[in-house]
Order: C-alpha cells, then sequence, then structure tokens
C-alpha cells in the first residue's frame, strides 16, 4: 500500500491547482474594471436595471432597444415628441413648415446652442448627419427606412435646415434621427464601425459616460443641454439577466428603477417598503393574428394555413367568439387596456374610436351565424364541417410565455363552443417566429410596440410590405392585403390636414377590423416600480397615466430629482447583513479550531 | 473487524454529470475517456471489492510505456474535438430562427437593409463556404465575429472566463472538500445518524433545480433579509482590487458559489463514501489496527488515501462539468461570465459566439477529462507498475 504522506501531497497539490485557477479566474476579472474605478463622484446616480442587448453606441448602426433608448437620451432630434400626447414638439429646431404638397421640409434652429463638449451647434451639423445616412450604405444600418424618402438635405445658413423629399408626406420627417456633432463624427475613419462607447459628445440631456459591457452602462448629465442641466448627475444601468432578480434589487434598494414586470411581480411589490409603482398605459398592443392565406408581394400564396380561414366570415366568427373583456381581466390580471384596433389607446388622436360602427363585441350568436353563413354547419361532437372536412385550427404561442398559455387555455374551450376545434401548438420563440414568416400557421399570438406616428404601422399593413416565402424582402403585420386599405394608407401619408389625416387613419383601421386578419386582445400596461424614498419627479407618457421607462423621447429620466440627501446612500448592506456574516466567521473558525485540536490529539497519540 | 456491507446508495449514485443545464457536456461526452471515468465513479463492480483501483477498463493489464498510453488518450482527444468543432457548426445552423429577421422584427428595416445585415454577417454564403470560413478562423485561432457585440468571439471568451473560472474554482474547492470530508465520515460511521443525514440532504439538494434553487436564495437573502447583492459581480465603480472591491466581489460570490457547491457537493460524497466503504474491507487496515492506532487515525492515515485514489478522476471530470454547469447559475444571478455570455448568445441567436463558446466548453471538459487520465496514471502506481 502507499504512504498516506505521498497520497496526501499528490491530493494537496491537486487542491493547489485548483486553488491556483480560482486564484487565476480572480486576477482575470479585467483591467477593464479598474478603468472605471472610480467611485461614483455623486450619490445622485439613479440606478436601472436592465437585460438589453447592446452592439455599439452608435446611432447609425445600433438597433436594439437598450442603445436606441439610450440614443434618445444622448443625441437631440430635430423636432421631438411631446410627453403630453407624443404630438411633434420642439428639439433643435423651434419652428418648422412644409410647402403646400408636403414636399419641402423648412426647419428654423435654435440659436446659441452647444454640444456637450461647448462647440457650438448648428444646422450644417444635422445636414451632415442626414446625408451620411442618405450617402453611405453603412451609415444606413440602423434608420436607412427613415431617410429613404430624402431627396437632399440643405443647410443654406446655420439657423436653417431644408430637406426635400422625394415624394410628399405628411409624417414630419424630422423625428427619431439622432443628431451628432460633425466636428467628432468627421473625424472618424471608419464611422460606420465606431463604437462610441465611452465619452460620447452629443447635445441630448444625458452623455455616455462608460460602458461595461454585461455589466453597467453610466450616463451623466450634460451641462450645455438646451432645456436645461438635469437635476440628476448620472443614470447608471446595471445588468440584470433575470427579472425576478430584478424584483429583488428593487426590494433591497441596489436599483432605483425597473420596468417589465409580469402582472405577479407587480402584485408582489405592492407592499414593498419605500417601493412606488407605476402602472403606465403602454404604446403596445397584443393580439392573434389570424392566417388570411398569405402570400408574397405579387400574390402568390405560400405557407400552411387553413383555407378555411381565407374566408372573412370565418375570421370573423373566430373574433365574436373570444371574449376579450374577460381574457383582459383574467389573464392580464386586469393590467391592460381594452383594445379596438392595432393602434393603441395612448395616441387618441389615431386610435380606431371605441364608438365606431365597425366595432362588434364577443358574441357567441353571432359567431355561430357566421359560421353557418360560410358554410360551415355543425357536426359529429359539435364541431363544424364542411364537405367532410372538421374545422380544426392551429393555435401557435411561445412556450415560456405564460400569458401566450394562458390566452390559448381560455381560447380552447371558447372555440369548442362554436364549433372549432382549435389545437394549441407551443413551441420555443424562435420556431414560433419562423413558421410565423413562413406562413407555417393558422393563429398565433402577436404583438407590436406603435411609435406615435401611425405611419409605419399602416404601412405594414399594405400589400407591398408581405415577404417572400422565404421571409424575405418585407415586414407585415399580418400577411394581409387590402386595395381598398392600401388607398387609404397612401391618402393619409401625403394628407397635411390633420384632422383629414386622423379620419384616414380611421377609415384604415376599420378596414383591418372589418376584414378581421387579426384581433386585438388588449393595451398591455407597462408595469414599472422606483424607489420612492431615493427619487420622485419622473415624468410620464403620455403624461396623464403613461409609461417612464421606454418612451418616444428622453422625459422619463430628464426631470428625476433626488429626494433628499441623507436618504440617498442607499445600497448598503444593513446590520443585520454584518450580524449574519460575523456569525458565519464564528461557525467557520470555530469549526476549523474544533477540527484542529481533534486533530492535535490525534497527533499526540502517535 | 466487521464486513463492510456494499453501499446501499451505490445504484443512486449520481452519474449525470453536473446536474445542470449544461450545453457542454451532453455532445462533448463522445471521449472515451469521459465514458470510463463515470464507469469509474459509479463503483458498480461489487463483485471486485478488493480491487476498487481497477477503474480504468480499458487500460492496458500489463504495463505499456507512458508516452504510448499518453499519445493514445491524446488522440482520443483530439478526435473528441475535431467532431465537437464540426457538431460546432451544423448543430446551430439547425437552430430555428434566423438571426437576422430576429434583429429586423418589429423594426422599420427595408429589404435593401436586411439585405445588408445579412451579408454583414456572412449568412448570404453558402452553407458549405461558411463551414470552411469556419474551420479556417479556427485553425488561425478566430472564432470569428459575434454578431451583437460586433467583436471578436475570441476577445470576448478571454473577457468573460476570468469570472466563469473565479465562480467555478470557488465552488468547486468548497464543494470537493466539503463532499469528500462529509464522505469519509459517512462511510465510516455508515448506516448512523450523521451518515442517514449527510447523504439524504446531498442527495435533496442534488435533485433540486439549480436555477431553482439559486432564485431561492436570492429571495431569502437578497430581496427579504437584504443580506447579500441580488446579482452582477461588483458594484459598478468600485474598484475590484481595493480592499472595499474584494469585499464587495466576495459579497457577490457567496450566493452563487453556495447554489453551484449546494448541487454538486452530493456527487464528491457519494464516491467517496463508496470508495471509502470498499476500503474498509481491507486486510490493511486490520494491520494498522494491530499495530495500536486509534480508529481515528487507521482512517486518516490509512483507509481515506487510498479511497481518494478512484476519486480523483471522478473529480477532475466534475470539474469541467462545474464550468459548463455555471450556465444556469451565471444567468440566475446575473455573474459576467461564460455561462452568461452563451445565455445571451442563444437569446440572439448569435452563432459565432454559440459557437466559440461551445467548443471553448467542450474543450475544457476534453482537457479535463485528459488531465483525468493522466494524473491518475501517476498517483496510482499500481496502473504503472501492473
Amino acid at each position: 500500500m502507499f504512504t498516506s504522506h505521498s497520497l496526501r501531497r499528490g491530493w494537496q497539490r491537486c487542491l493547489a491547482g485548483v486553488a491556483a485557477l480560482a486564484l487565476a479566474g480572480s486576477m482575470a476579472t479585467s483591467p477593464a474594471q479598474a478603468a472605471t474605478s472610480e467611485a461614483p463622484a455623486s450619490e445622485n446616480v439613479l440606478r436601472i436595471a436592465t437585460d438589453g442587448f447592446i452592439d455599439s453606441f452608435n446611432p447609425f448602426t445600433s438597433f436594439y432597444l437598450v442603445p436606441t433608448n439610450t440614443f434618445r437620451y444622448m443625441y437631440e432630434n430635430l423636432v421631438a415628441n411631446d410627453a403630453k400626447d407624443g404630438s411633434i414638439t420642439e428639439g433643435l429646431a423651434t419652428e418648422w413648415n412644409t410647402d403646400s404638397e408636403g414636399k419641402v421640409w423648412t426647419y428654423t434652429i435654435r440659436p446659441d446652442m452647444k454640444w456637450s463638449d461647448g462647440e457650438p451647434l448648428t444646422s450644417k451639423d444635422v445636414a451632415w448627419t442626414y446625408n451620411q445616412m442618405m450617402e453611405k450604405e453603412e451609415m444606413a444600418v440602423a434608420n436607412g427606412s427613415l431617410v429613404e424618402n430624402f431627396d437632399k438635405v440643405e443647410a443654406p445658413d446655420d439657423g436653417t435646415v431644408k430637406i426635400t423629399l422625394k415624394k410628399p408626406q405628411a409624417n414630419n420627417p424630422g423625428q427619431e434621427i439622432p443628431v451628432v456633432p460633425e466636428h467628432v463624427w468627421s473625424k472618424i475613419d471608419k464611422p460606420g464601425e465606431f463604437k462610441n462607447d465611452e465619452k460620447s459628445v452629443g447635445s441630448g440631456p444625458f452623455q455616455l459616460e462608460s460602458y461595461e459591457a454585461n455589466k453597467s452602462i453610466t450616463l451623466k448629465a450634460n451641462p450645455n443641454f438646451w432645456r436645461g442641466k438635469p437635476k440628476l448627475d448620472e443614470i447608471q444601468y446595471r445588468y440584470y439577466t433575470n427579472s425576478d432578480a430584478q424584483v429583488q434589487a428593487i426590494r433591497s434598494g441596489e436599483v432605483d428603477f425597473i420596468t417589465g414586470l409580469s402582472p405577479d411581480q407587480f402584485t408582489a411589490l405592492e407592499n414593498a417598503d419605500n417601493v412606488e409603482l407605476n402602472e403606465g398605459n403602454g404604446r403596445r398592443f397584443n393580439g392573434i393574428s389570424i392566417n388570411p392565406g398569405v402570400a408574397d408581394a405579387k400574390g402568390k400564396e405560400f405557407g400552411t394555413g387553413n383555407e378555411a380561414l381565407g374566408d372573412k366570415k370565418v375570421r370573423q366568427a373566430i373574433r365574436a367568439g373570444i371574449d376579450t373583456e374577460t381574457l383582459r381581466k383574467q389573464v392580464m390580471q386586469d393590467y391592460a387596456q381594452p383594445a379596438t384596433s392595432f393602434i393603441p389607446a395612448v395616441y387618441p388622436d389615431w386610435a380606431l374610436k371605441s364608438d365606431n360602427s365597425v366595432i362588434s363585441g364577443f358574441d357567441v350568436a353571432e359567431a355561430k351565424k357566421l359560421l353557418d353563413d360560410a358554410g360551415w354547419k355543425e357536426g359529429s361532437g359539435g364541431i363544424r364541417e364542411k364537405d367532410g372536412e372538421k374545422l380544426q385550427l392551429r393555435f401557435l404561442t411561445d412556450a415560456d410565455a405564460p400569458i401566450e398559455q394562458s390566452t390559448a387555455k381560455f381560447l380552447k374551450p371558447w372555440m369548442k363552443d362554436i364549433g372549432i376545434d382549435l389545437k394549441n401548438e407551443s413551441s420555443d420563440v424562435d420556431t414560433v417566429s419562423e413558421r410565423t414568416t413562413k406562413g407555417d400557421y393558422d393563429m398565433y399570438f402577436s404583438g407590436w410596440s406603435i411609435n406615435p406616428d401611425p405611419d409605419y404601422q399602416l404601412s405594414i399593413n399594405t400589400c407591398g410590405q408581405r415577404p417572400d416565402a422565404d421571409g424575405n424582402g418585407g415586414t407585415s403585420q399580418d400577411g394581409w392585403c387590402n386595395k381598398e386599405f392600401d388607398k387609404l394608407y397612401q391618402a393619409q401619408h401625403v394628407e397635411l390636414d390633420q384632422a383629414k389625416r386622423q379620419d384616414l387613419v380611421q377609415k384604415a383601421q376599420a378596414i383591418h377590423y372589418e376584414e378581421a386578419p387579426s384581433v386585438t386582445l388588449w393595451y398591455p400596461n407597462q408595469l414599472e416600480a422606483y424607489r420612492s424614498d431615493r427619487f420622485d419627479n419622473f415624468t410620464k407618457q403620455p403624461s396623464d397615466g403613461g409609461a417612464i421607462a421606454n418612451q418616444v423621447g428622453y422625459w422619463g429620466y430628464s426631470s428625476v430629482e433626488p429626494v433628499s440627501e441623507e436618504e440617498a446612500t442607499g445600497g448598503g448592506m444593513g446590520a443585520g447583513g454584518w450580524i449574519g456574516i460575523a456569525a458565519a466567521v464564528i461557525v467557520v473558525l470555530g469549526g476549523g479550531g474544533w477540527l484542529l485540536s481533534r486533530r492535535k490529539k490525534s497527533d499526540d497519540r502517535e | 473487524m466487521s464486513t463492510p456491507t456494499h453501499d446501499p446508495h451505490s445504484g443512486d449514485r449520481p452519474d449525470r454529470g453536473t446536474g445542470t443545464a449544461n450545453p457542454g457536456t451532453g455532445p462533448t461526452n463522445p471521449s472515451p475517456a469521459s465514458a470510463r471515468g463515470s464507469a469509474a465513479t459509479a463503483d458498480e463492480n461489487p463483485a471486485d471489492p478488493a480491487n476498487p483501483a481497477a477503474v480504468d477498463m480499458d487500460e492496458p493489464p500489463a504495463g505499456g510505456s507512458f508516452t504510448r498510453y499518453f499519445l493514445r488518450k491524446l488522440g482520443g482527444a483530439a478526435t473528441s474535438m475535431v467532431l465537437v468543432i464540426v457538431l460546432g457548426f451544423f448543430a446551430f445552423r439547425m437552430l430555428p430562427g434566423d438571426p437576422v429577421l430576429k434583429i429586423a422584427k418589429e423594426r422599420p428595416m427595408s429589404p435593401a437593409q436586411i439585405a445588408e445585415l445579412r451579408s454583414q454577417y456572412g449568412l448570404d454564403k453558402p452553407v458549405i463556404v461558411q463551414f470552411w470560413d469556419y474551420l479556417v478562423g479556427i485553425v488561425t485561432g478566430d472564432l470569428g465575429e459575434s454578431y451583437v457585440y460586433r467583436k471578436s468571439v475570441s476577445a470576448l471568451i478571454g473577457e468573460y472566463l476570468g469570472p466563469t473560472l473565479l465562480l467555478t474554482a470557488t465552488a468547486a474547492v468548497i464543494a470537493i472538500v466539503l463532499g469528500l470530508w462529509l464522505g469519509q465520515i459517512s462511510a465510516w460511521r455508515r448506516n448512523s445518524l450523521f451518515d442517514k443525514l449527510a447523504s439524504s440532504t446531498s442527495l435533496i439538494f442534488w435533485s433540486v433545480p439549480t436555477f431553482w434553487l439559486g432564485l431561492i436564495l436570492l429571495m431569502i437573502f437578497g430581496g427579504t433579509l437584504q443580506w447579500l447583492p441580488t446579482g452582477g459581480m461588483i458594484t459598478p465603480g468600485l474598484d475590484p482590487w481595493s480592499p472595499a472591491g474584494i469585499i464587495d466581489v466576495i459579497k457577490h460570490l457567496i450566493l452563487p458559489v453556495v447554489s453551484l457547491v449546494a448541487v454538486v457537493y452530493a456527487q464528491f460524497l457519494m464516491i467517496m463514501r463508496a470508495s471509502l466503504l470498499e476500503e474498509m474491507n481491507e486486510d490493511y487496515l486490520t494491520t494498522a489496527r494491530a499495530k495500536g492506532l486509534t480508529e481515528d487515525e487507521v482512517r486518516r492515515r490509512h483507509a481515506v488515501p487510498n479511497a481518494l485514489l478512484p476519486t480523483v478522476t471522478v473529480v477532475f471530470l466534475h470539474i469541467g462539468g462545474l464550468i459548463a454547469g455555471a450556465v444556469t447559475v451565471e444567468a440566475v444571478f446575473s455573474w459576467p461570465g461564460l455561462g452568461k455570455l452563451t445565455f445571451e448568445a442563444i437569446r440572439g441567436p448569435d452563432l459565432p459566439l454559440l459557437q466559440g463558446t461551445f467548443v471553448v466548453f467542450s474543450a475544457i471538459i476534453i482537457v479535463m477529462n485528459l488531465a483525468a487520465d493522466i494524473v491518475y496514471r501517476f498517483l496510482d502506481p499500481r496502473v504503472r507498475r501492473a
């Protein structure tokens, strides 16, 4: 047998190796971190939990949600969307007008503005930014579609920008394009590859200070912001992969703001100390898309949709058989607004009015009548049949989304009531996405976020926006096509009279509603929470009952103020924590001592 | 001396890797070394209790030079690595969902913009060309560029490897020491209350899903008691090398390490327990007792060192598994390591990054398997001298 010493030595070596690994690991915690080693200059830092992707902070190329939201704080646009209702308001431009056609737009730029580095900001910067996007493909990755209709952009003097469009449009072309400083960006060799991830120069209320992938993003207040320096010194995004951890983090005061809570998480925070909840009317809709017989832009059908759904009476029957009010209350636990069509109620000017004559409610008798009229007669087991075929439909849902799963559970018996055999096919989100682009579905749970101007969402319901069978070439909301809708879309696209345009948008949505390529279920509320012991004065959009995060604009955090300095030290470990750690240390030391003493005794005996 | 009974738990003994969601270990086990490794640990050979060290089933019974042995093992590892590299490419190509369309979803993007993205990602090339580029890249140490981070995958992996090593190495050390220590006491006092408690507790933890345990710990110690941070590795703004920074990192480390340890220490406990039970049959212990040594000394100086032998291989195998098993724990505790990087890559889907982390995880496991074989040969003279 081996001597215990040699063996113990071998064993100790193994342990030493593992310990060395551990040490290497701790050493490898990257010098990048040391770069941001200074403690925050002030405790006046709003800490926000996030889990979003970031490719870069280059406003020309990045299109993920977190960077896009950050750009809204970093760079001012020509015109902004108001906090009150999303309508167009002052940005870099104080005034704007268009020719009678809506083809030439002229903007007056605010005088004496400065970039965050103190350099003057003029119309030349605006023209330079737009021209970059129009001239260079690599600069059009993120927002190229916004300048597609631009013919030329000029700056005749320091205070004027003139945009000439290829075709007239009613939607103000100065929105949502971050304007960057020419004096910084023109010196960059390959601006399309520039990451822009430290010490940015911009004109918005906050500027990027530092970024550490998957760890944190720090923004600093811009003293030169034309609306005045924000009261917050810094905004710091901290990474939490998991939304339950975010809930615990706000509870413990590790972060000051979280958004995107599920109804269950929101309810769980109701009694948490120093946590204020905000149930903001969201700018999203959720619905059930019904395959109307998807076809490519040339009209050639593809996919596996049930032919029965090509008949609008069947689609209308499905809607009449769905009790959206019960779904809203049960599935969404009332954290959602009742819906009409695909423009949410936060945009009251554009949303389909609930008293529109086209709107019909939950009505089982009506649903049955519609199916009778469509030739689907009740057969064995209550399931309707036509030409010997049963009315069986597939409902595609994301297996990881509890809301979609609950909706499916409600839908199955409701559809059975009107004679439709509904099969729930739940899958992972990638499969759902792949199948829906290829038209391989009958019905699926869908949703979109909508911007203040309805043009884009209307456009993706036009015939020309349908993709080909491989999913290339377009982005269609429901794979639906209707010539009359297309005409209304085009008419509102160039209608400069706001009231007339609203009317055209209402009419277009009424046609979509009547044709029923989808059933809008509800407008989910954006559920958020913040530490009321640290900050207040968050601005909502719309200001009456809206959301704080993910706004179209920079209102949410720009107005935030610290509650008081004494309370703003937050986050640290309480006395309980130190007692716990002390107890653990005592247990470990005590245990170790006991072991040592035993060993000593046995050694003595030998 | 009482006749030791065969470990009643040996049938239940965990042999399913790390017990955590683990994209690395599954496909990376074609290595004959790993299969043998777990056969050894399972110790399902009661007919031959006298030879607990006969774990290497396909070991040549008579000697063979170390070089030949090493080359054979190395060849096995290299074959596994080639399989992993090929699989790494095609497996992720079969994932549903088009990365570009997923990025373009719900965004106003023109067909020209989508085509531009596709060409930037190299997705417009035929698969076979993409595969060739990938192979050439691997040979030259270039794992491609991540779609999301727009950064070299090798550089990204380098950046995220450190935190993973810190987490898994700490967890490994604690799990091994705790498991082996409890395991030897359990075996020595088999069927005692201590044995029953230690074995059953460890098995309960073993069967708990890691993410669930992690969440429970997070809620109790992070949210309710507010003793420990709920995520990340360090409070942003702190210098990790300052005293406050080090304490902060340790505080962040506690919950993820506890979750990982709780789930995996059972396997070390059970292996040690079984191994020592086998050892307790041996005549040399009787000899030792006859020399007048106390029970404690017999255990510590003679039985345990010999019982440690078969566990070494397993320990190495499980260190590899532990690193791969960090995926779940890192996702729960937002630990900025390779596991979280993989998790983000799956959400993308970021094909080059997924391929890269897959290859790296697999390589770690293959290397650990190889190391287990080599170390075992060094540690156990019987394998050398036989």
